[in-house]
Order: C-alpha cells, then structure tokens, then sequence
C-alpha cells in the first residue's frame, strides 16, 4: 500500500534529479566532496576545522536575521535592537545566538590553530593552509571587535571610541587612518555606518574568499592530519614506506616531500567516518550555542551617553590577554611598544611560523624549538586572561 | 581579672612575629613541595604508562614516597602552628580571622581530611595497585586535585588578610578579592618549580655521595681516576658487584637532575610577570602595602629576592650549558651568549633605586637627586623601564636557554651518565636558591601589611579592630 502510494512521487523525483544531473553533475560533485581519504588514527581532532565552518555558517545564518531587524544608524540602532530584544519573538534568542556562535567560534578556533600547531601541519606543502588560515583568525577576530561596537548602548560606544583610536598611535599614517574611519576626529553617525559596512560587507568578504582558498588546499595537499599516521612497523621502513606511496590513494601523495609524511599507513574514507564525527561535534556545538542564546542571551547596555563620566568600559573576554598586557606595560611605552611592536611582530611571527620551522620533524616533542616558545605563548594568553577576568571584577 | 587575663596575649610582639615567621617559613617550604611533588607524580605516571618509562615510573613513586614522609612532619608542623603559634599567641587576630573566613577554613579542614585518605592509600597500596594503573593514576590525580583546592583556600585567606575588599561581608569578594587570581596563580606555577628544585638538589645530592664512594674506594685501588667512567671502573676490582650494575644508578641522578632543573627554570619564566602582575594589583588595591615593599623599609629586601630571581636563570643556564658541553652536544653557543645577557641583565636588575633604607628617609634628608648631583637617588636603578627591561630579557634568554636544552636533549645529543660533579654543585645551589627566594617572598609579603594584619581593617598592635577607614591611595 505504502509502496503503491509513494512510488509514483519518488519516480518523479528521480527523474528530476537525472534532468539536473545530465547538465549539472551533481553525483559528480557530490562524490568529489564525500569521497576523499583521511588518515585513519586522530580522527577527532580533526572535527574542529568543520566545527569552525559550521559554525561561521551559523553566523551568517543569524546575521541575516538581525539584519531585517538592525537599522545601522547613531541614531536608531539602539532602539531597533531594544525592540529585537522586547517585542520580537525570537529576536533576542537569534541575537544571543549571534553572540554565543561568536564565542565558540572563538574558542573553537584557536583550538583548531593550537592542532595544526601540534601536529606540525603547516609544514611543506601545507604551508599555505597555515597562512590563509592565520589571516582567517584575524579576520574572525576583526569581525568580533567590530560586531562589539554595532549596539550602539555604553558598552558598543565606548568600544568604538577605543578601538577606532588605535591607529592613532600608528607613527605617520595612524592619524589618516582614524579620521577615515570615524569619519571626522571623533566618533559619530559616520562612524557607525563604516563600521557596519566593515562588518557586514568588508570582512565576510574576505573571509568567504579565504575559506574558499584554505578549502581548496586542504583537497588538493590532502588532510595531513598527525604524526600517529606515519610511523613505520616494520623492519624494513624504507621498503614500507614505498610501499605506502605506491599505494596511496590521491591527492596524497601531492608533491615530493620527505618520504615518510608523504602518505599516511591507513587512509579512511571521508563519508561516511570522518563526516560522522565532524557532524556529532558540529551538532553538540551547535546545541549548546541554541541553549546559551536561549537562558543567556546577548546583553543590551543603557543607550550610549557620550557624556558619561560613571561608565567604567570593560574589554570583550577575548580581547583580555591583550588588555592586561597593556596594563602590566609601564605608560612610558603603552601603545607603541605594546601594542604595535609586540602585538604585530608576535602576529606576524604566527601567521609566517611554516617559513621559518622548516625542520623535517612532526612529533611535538622531537620539535622543542617551536614547542617551547609556542607553549609559552599560549599559556601566558589564558594566564593573562585569568588576571584579566580578576582585575576586571575588582574595578 | 579572668577577662583581663583572658585577653592578654602572652609573649612580645616581637618574639610571636618570629615565632610565626620561623614556623611559616618552614611549614610553606613542606606544603608548597607537597603541592607541586603531586602535579609532577601525575605528570610522571603518565610518562611512565605512555612511553613505558621506567625510570618515571621510579620517580612517581619515589614522589609519592617523599610526600607521604614530609607530610608526617608537616602536618605535626602545621598543628602546631595552628594550636601554638596562632592560637595562643596571637589568639584575637586569629579569631577575628576565622570568623570572617569561616568557610574556607571548613573546607581546608575536609580538604585535609581527603589528602591524608588518598595520600596513604596510595602511599601504602603502591604495589598492590601496579595491576591497576590507570585506577592508581586516577587516584593520584585526585590527589593533585585536592591539594591545589588546599592551596585555594588558604590562598582566599592569604590574599584577603592583604586585600581585604569588603570581603568581610561579602564571600564572593572575599574569595575574588584582587590579589587571589594573581597569588593563586603564582602559587600552583612556584609549587611545582620549587618541587622541581628539590628534584634537582637531591639528584645532585645523591650524584654527589654515589660518586664520592666511587672516588674514595678508587683512590684506594691502582688505576687512577680521570672521568666519571674511570672512577666508576676503578671501583669494580675483582670481586665487585659488575660495573653495569654500579653505573646504572648516575645516569637516573643525572636524568633526575635535569628534569628538575627544567621545571623549576622553565615554570620561574611565568614568575616574572605572574609575580609582576601580583605587585600591580597590591598598588592598585593596598598602596601602603605596595608603597612599603618597592619604595619603604623592604625596597631593598626586594632587590634581594630580584638578586635571588636572576640566580636561578644563572644558575640554570650555567648549568643547561656545562651539561651539553660534557655531552659535546651542539648548540652551547647560544647558551653562552644567554648566560652573559642574564648576568648583565641581573646586573642591571639588582641596582639599587637609592642609597638608603628607603625612598622617605631620601626625600626627609631632601637628598632626592641623582648621586651624580650629590644626591642618593640611582637613576639606573629605576623600576621603569631599566627593571623593568632586564626581566624582560632575562625571560627571552631564559626561554631560549631551555628551547635550546630541549633541542639538543630531543636529538639525543645530551646522553645521561655524562655529567660532572661540579655540576651537582649547581643543582645544589639552584635548590638553595629557590628555597631562599620563597623564604624573602614570604617575609615581604607578611611585612608588606604592617602596621595591619589584615590590611586597613586589624592592626598588629594589641591586635585590635581599627575604626578608622582603609587609607586611600593618594
Ligand atoms: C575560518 C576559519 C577556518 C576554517 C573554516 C577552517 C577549516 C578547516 C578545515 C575544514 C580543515 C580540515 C579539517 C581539519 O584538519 O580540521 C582545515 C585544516 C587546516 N587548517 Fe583550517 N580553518 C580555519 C582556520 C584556520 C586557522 C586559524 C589556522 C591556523 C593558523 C588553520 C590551519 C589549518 C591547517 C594547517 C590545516 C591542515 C590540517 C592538516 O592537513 O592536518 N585553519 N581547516
């Protein structure tokens, strides 16, 4: 009966689908997508690279929702959202999740870093995932700063007067560039609609056009994934090795690298092991930014007052490691040395970090050289965070 | 006259601030050993079960062995400390004390109860659990667990009695009061560093007795001694145990000597400016406090402990590169070039400020002028920037120091048993030093506060609540 009731639907669809697929070709490019090798061993780790995608989807997904909402002007912007937050009946709860997504995919995202950091990823011919993935993370971070300021309550303004000033500290140009963005010298109606097209337009363009290059060469280099895949068993590693070239998969391996990271012992296919887990992880994050946007939401201050002299400003909790070095810098060298030398030179470092670890080695521990200053680095960013979080409780 | 003799606290002052002073030094170099030695047993037996490690599979054990030792003494220490010394000499500030931190002594209390059950399980069922090692490293993690919660809340106290913050109403403010994240951090960072200086020093220690007996019976024996291996061999005329079997005990010294010298170096990088970080929350929040320790009576107690801070990169670094010298490992350049830069940058670091007691006595004499205008004051030794610069480098070239250790260590260049015994000595006084800067730390800090005991709240003398209110910062 079921059969008999349905057939008729499903033929037509399938008929349908051949139609789009003769001019399209779909299962091509499904089968392209799904079927691809990903070493075997590690496999969770590399769930967070997806979980990130996901959720910078989620955000474009709830940013266009605000978007029919928001009205980007000094004047209005405040009031819009206070109507998102009191008389739409899901405003606040996208907006929270906007909020949250942004948190995690904060988070999820300087794990993602720290992997490909520990498995030594970025190294020969991965160097160029690295570095578009570096300016990808300052480009999440960028995005961050300038959704802060977009509320226009105490905490959105304050934020602007802030942020927008920092080039002024720049030597020569720092000036030309403030005034450009605030649209005059001090923070204004101007300001608000350049920060909102940085926002909205500048930025997420760039990043589309950057996880579309790190997507491309994560499939043409392959997934390296980690050390744990190309340890030799055998007697005989040389023979073994080549072994595994001759029998790999494409696209590994790509070019002529050391012949031991060239092709991983075991491959699995991408649909359906590694795609499972990416999806659990993905669908676990995903949940807990519904139930945090939903019990937390996203916090509107006081409308902005320009003329306060009682509202204290308080960084974004990722903005803390920096804003406790700025206040262990002794005055005397605050911003220029603070902020430019060390904070540029430091990113930099980063974002160049495959040009100059050029070793052969991947295990972290037969990689001191990098794992020791790295180490150090990011512990002395939760480190700073920590005090960051009990200075600002005590103001 | 019951009353009177009731409220009467016995003894001087003076003599019950050393009483506690002497009692507190020796009760925080117990606990804070204690702490640490259960973060690195965790980070051992882990080594231990993944790599299949036997010589941290030794040193878990004997980490646990020495905690369970030490702290049948500390807590004799710590008992009396609490009945003798802080209730009956100075009973009004200790009851005013636990009142306001009732709680945090409640738990510390359970929390004791929990250490001494988990300690002496596994202290007593080590080899029965051989068969459970997962079970008994969980047990162990619990351990570190509870012992950093110890610290906590005996932390919340410490840093309240410097900061109170309206913590006497409020317990959140009480525990987030602003010197606890920075004094809990520095604290669970330098248990750990001064567990890998005992580490350290023992291993020299016991390098240092294996190879003396070595020496003496060579001496006595036809073939003189040149190296390590020479004496060594000496040893075994016939009729000895097999050289293999005598060796096989200096390369685990060795081995032990280092490890600990990298935790205690590697952990002191964060010291500087967890420590930094610490002093900036005590100006903001306690500026008498702070005035007293960097510009008062202990501004030159402080160049002591910075003196103390540059000893132990020195030492460190001295020793990273005479170790990969014996080994003929590459790379003692760049430890060369950064034991010089530590020792200038010390140098600069330890300059005194002024020439006197302190920055008031300069201004009252009106001799506030560079000495090269007939003055006390000494420009270079200005906190900022020239303090402020030297720790800073001596960081990086710290930091480089043990990355450059560690490289040569993970190539195999540095292999174990190739030391030497002056090296010992180093590790000696790396242990002596990093127990002399916690004991010039602790004095500061408890002195810092005076006239208070618990800052613009209790005084020391006659131990009385004060009315007036905490002095701002001017
Ligand atoms: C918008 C942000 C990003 C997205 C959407 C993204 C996405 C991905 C995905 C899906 C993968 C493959 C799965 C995996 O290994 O996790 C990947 C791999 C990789 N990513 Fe990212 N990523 C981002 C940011 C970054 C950042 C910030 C870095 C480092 C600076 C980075 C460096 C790498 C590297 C080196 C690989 C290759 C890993 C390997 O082959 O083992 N990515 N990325």
């Amino acid at each position: 009966m079921l059969r008999f009731a349905t057939r008729p639907l499903s033929r037509r669809f399938r008929s349908g689908y051949r139609w789009v697929d003769e001019r399209a070709g779909t299962t091509d490019l499904v089968h392209k997508g799904l079927y691809e090798a990903v070493p075997d061993r590690g496999a969770w780790a590399y769930t967070l690279g997806s979980a990130t995608l996901v959720l910078i989807v989620l955000q474009f997904f709830t940013g266009i929702f605000l978007l029919l909402t928001y009205v980007p002007s000094f004047a209005s912007a405040w009031d819009s959202l206070r109507f998102l937050q009191t008389s739409d009946r899901f405003g606040n709860w996208v907006r929270g999740m906007h909020l949250w997504s942004a948190y995690v995919l904060i988070l999820v995202i300087g794990l993602h870093m720290l992997r490909t950091f520990l498995s030594a990823s970025y190294k020969r011919p991965r160097e160029l995932n690295w570095v578009s993935g570096g300016i990808l993370f300052f480009l999440v971070l960028g995005l961050a700063i300038t959704g802060a300021m977009l509320p226009m309550d105490n905490a959105g303004y304050w934020t602007t007067v802030v942020v927008t000033n920092i080039p002024h500290y720049l030597p020569f140009i720092g000036d030309a560039i403030r005034t450009l963005w605030r649209g005059g010298d001090f923070v204004g109606p101007i300001t608000l609609t350049r920060t909102f097209a940085i926002h909205i337009w500048v930025l997420p363009f760039l990043l589309l056009a950057l996880i579309g290059a790190h997507l491309y060469l994560l499939r043409r280099h392959g997934e390296f994934g980690a050390w744990v895949n190309y340890s030799t068993t055998t007697d005989d590693p040389d023979r073994e090795i080549a072994e595994r070239i001759r029998r790999a998969e494409p696209p590994y391996p790509t070019l002529r690298i050391e012949r031991q990271y060239a092709a991983p012992r075991k491959t699995v296919g991408f649909f359906p092991n590694q795609l499972f887990k990416d999806t659990v992880v993905s669908i676990v994050l995903v949940a807990i930014i519904f139930v945090f946007g939903f019990i937390a939401g996203a916090p509107l201050d006081a409308r902005a007052d320009p003329a306060t002299l009682t509202y204290v400003p308080s960084p974004e909790w990722f903005y803390l490691p920096l804003d406790q070095l700025l206040v262990l810098t002794p005055q005397t060298y605050l911003i220029a040395f603070g902020v430019f030398l060390l904070v540029g030179l430091g990113s930099l470092a980063l974002i160049l970090l495959p040009f100059y670890d050029r070793s052969p080695a991947r295990r972290p521990l037969s990689r001191p050289e990098v794992l020791v200053p790295g180490l150090f680095l990011a512990f002395m960013v939760v480190i700073l965070a920590v005090l960051g979080v009990n200075r600002l409780y005590g103001l | 006259m019951l009353a009177a003799s009731l409220t009467a606290v016995p003894g001087n002052l003076f003599g019950n601030g050393l009483a506690v002073a002497l009692v507190v030094l020796l009760h925080v170099q117990i606990a804070t050993f204690i702490t640490g030695a259960s973060t690195l047993a965790v980070v051992s037996e882990s080594i231990a079960m993944a790599r299949n490690d036997p010589r941290h599979a030794r040193l878990s054990h004997d980490l646990v062995k020495a905690s369970a030792y030490v702290f049948t003494f500390g807590s004799a220490v710590a008992i009396f400390f609490m009945i003798w010394v802080l209730t009956a000499l100075w009973g009004l500030f200790f009851v005013d004390l636990q009142r306001i931190t009732f709680y945090m002594f409640v738990f510390e209390a359970a929390a004791f109860v929990v250490e001494i059950a988990l300690l002496y399980s596994v202290y007593a069922n080590w080899g029965r659990l051989e068969a459970y090692r997962r079970a008994r490293l969980g047990l162990l993690v619990l351990l570190a667990v509870v012992l950093w919660f110890q610290m906590f809340f005996i932390n919340v106290v410490a840093s309240y009695m410097l900061t109170p913050n309206g913590g006497d109403v409020n317990q959140l403010s009480q525990v987030l009061n602003p010197t606890f994240l920075p004094l809990q951090l520095h604290r669970t960072v330098g248990n750990i560093a001064w567990a890998g200086a005992v580490l350290a020093f023992y291993a020299g220690l016991r390098y240092l007795l294996a190879t003396r007996r070595a020496r003496r019976e060579a001496a006595v024996g036809t073939v003189p001694a040149r190296s390590v291996g020479a004496m060594s061999a000496s040893r075994f005329a016939p009729g000895s145990p097999p050289p293999a079997a005598r060796d096989s005990r200096l390369p685990y010294w060795d081995w032990l000597g280092q490890w600990g010298v990298l935790w205690a170096v590697g952990l002191s990088l964060f010291q500087i400016w967890i420590g930094y970080s610490y002093a900036k929350e005590v100006q903001l929040h306690a500026f008498p406090a702070w005035f007293r320790m960097m510009r008062g009576a202990l501004s030159n107690v402080f160049l002591v402990q910075i003196f103390l801070l540059g000893m132990i990169f020195i030492l460190g670094t001295l020793y990273f590169w005479r170790r990969m010298t014996a080994s003929g490992a590459r790379g003692t350049r760049t430890q060369i070039v950064c034991l010089v830069i530590i020792v200038l940058a010390t140098l600069l670091a330890i300059q005194p400020a002024w020439f006197a007691l302190s920055l008031p006595d300069v201004q009252a004499a009106h001799l506030d002028r560079p000495w090269w205008d007939g003055g006390l004051l000494n420009p270079i030794g200005d906190f900022i920037p020239n303090k402020v610069f030297a720790l800073v480098v001596i960081m990086l070239c710290g930091l480089v120091a043990i990355t450059s250790y560690l490289r040569a260590y993970s190539r195999g260049e540095v292999r174990m048993g190739e030391t030497t015994r002056r090296l010992q000595g180093v590790l000696l006084a790396l242990g002596v030093t990093v127990s002399l800067m916690m004991a010039t730390m602790g004095v500061i800090r408890e002195n810092s506060r005076q006239p208070f005991l618990i800052h613009g709240e209790l005084r020391l003398q006659h131990q009385q609540i004060v009315t007036t209110p905490p002095q701002a910062p001017p």
